[in-house]
């Protein structure tokens, strides 16, 4: 079996571990503290990386992990996260910058509206591209129960956009 | 490319019945092609997929993350026989100074109750021979007592035990 290295194998997962603690705790700069701590847990247990089938799909779990303990902790700081914050924390990063309309703006706020589960489906299938029995693997859930919460997921976004978008946004 | 497969590809994704392939040609359909009309409304809810691939961290964190897990690395050192014994050379260093400290006190502190050995050092301790023979006289006396007083006792021990023998044996 090929040798797991940290500087080739699980360092570029940076981005896409990133993306999935964003899309959880909505908030870039504990997003970035969530990849640090992953990675840190994860080189904590470099004696058992030749165990894991998949060193990604176990670097994923423990950032969704990790990402749900945050939000939650934030939440408990009774911040309600009204639409001018989400809109201002989204301000802080370079999304802005690609988001050019105001329809990329409402689909992201749509997506990160829905529930946790559904998000992190709706992340790891649409954006990161993984299969079925990956997301089942991180998220916990069988692969049936991934289908179904992604489909929940996509059609309230589907619902949700065409409504508005018929209001002439 | 077929807008009417793209419809269908489109209504099957909604199903979540498309793979990850046909998925891919949808976003590609979207963000790259000409758009219908009709399909229109959709195109911002796969161009915002493709876009949101390319957030992430910069370089900045990998130094960080570098420098995190790479200082913490313990790195194996060459030991050899001598550089693995020195501790016990330091130790063995510290006790021998100490007991060369001892030594030094002790001969400093208790240098005149030492037993001198060298013959040639004694000096006679009278100047008058009579007075030295009367001394010396004396303490053979008392010693030969001394030596006669626990022969007696020793026969009195015998003689005492003769009788006893003798009454046990009647």
């Amino acid at each position: 079996m090929q040798e797991i290295s940290f500087r080739k194998d699980i360092l570029p997962l940076k981005d896409k571990l990133f993306r999935l603690a964003l899309r959880i705790t909505l908030n870039r700069a504990e997003a970035e503290d969530v990849v640090q701590d992953t990675m840190l847990r994860v080189w904590s247990r470099r004696g058992e990386w030749s165990k894991f089938d998949s060193i990604e799909a176990f670097c994923m779990t423990v950032a969704r992990n990790l990402a749900i303990d945050r939000s939650q902790k934030m939440d408990a700081k009774n911040l309600e996260l009204t639409p001018e914050m989400e809109q201002a924390t989204d301000a802080s990063g370079p999304y802005n910058l690609l988001v050019q309309t105001e329809r990329l703006e409402l689909i992201h706020r749509l997506i990160n509206k829905l529930p946790e589960k559904q998000r992190t489906a709706l992340q790891l299938r649409d954006i990161e591209g993984k299969n079925y029995k990956e997301i089942a693997k991180v998220m916990g859930l069988t692969e049936e129960q991934v289908k179904v919460t992604l489909f929940r997921a996509r059609q309230k976004v589907k619902e949700q956009y065409l409504a508005i978008d018929g209001y002439g946004l | 490319m077929d807008y009417k497969k793209i419809e269908q590809l489109l209504e099957r994704y909604w199903q979540c019945e498309t793979s990850l392939e046909e998925e891919n040609a949808l976003r590609d359909f979207f963000t790259n092609g000409e758009v219908p009309a009709g399909l229109l409304p959709y195109k911002e809810l796969f161009v915002y997929q493709k876009e949101q691939q390319i957030e992430g961290l910069g370089a900045d964190f990998d130094a960080r993350m570098l420098s995190k897990v790479e200082g913490s690395v313990v790195k194996a050192k060459h030991l050899s026989l001598v550089s693995r014994f020195k501790p016990l050379f330091r130790a063995a260093a510290v006790v021998t100074v100490f007991l060369m400290l001892g030594n030094v006190a002790q001969r400093s502190l208790f240098h005149n109750d030492a037993l001198d050995y060298n013959y040639n050092n004694y000096r006679d301790t009278y100047d008058d021979p009579n007075v030295a023979y009367k001394k010396v006289s004396s303490a053979l006396l008392i010693l030969s007592d001394e030596i006669s007083k626990s022969n007696n006792l020793n026969s009195a021990d015998s003689i005492c035990k003769a009788a006893t023998d003798s009454v046990m044996n009647e």
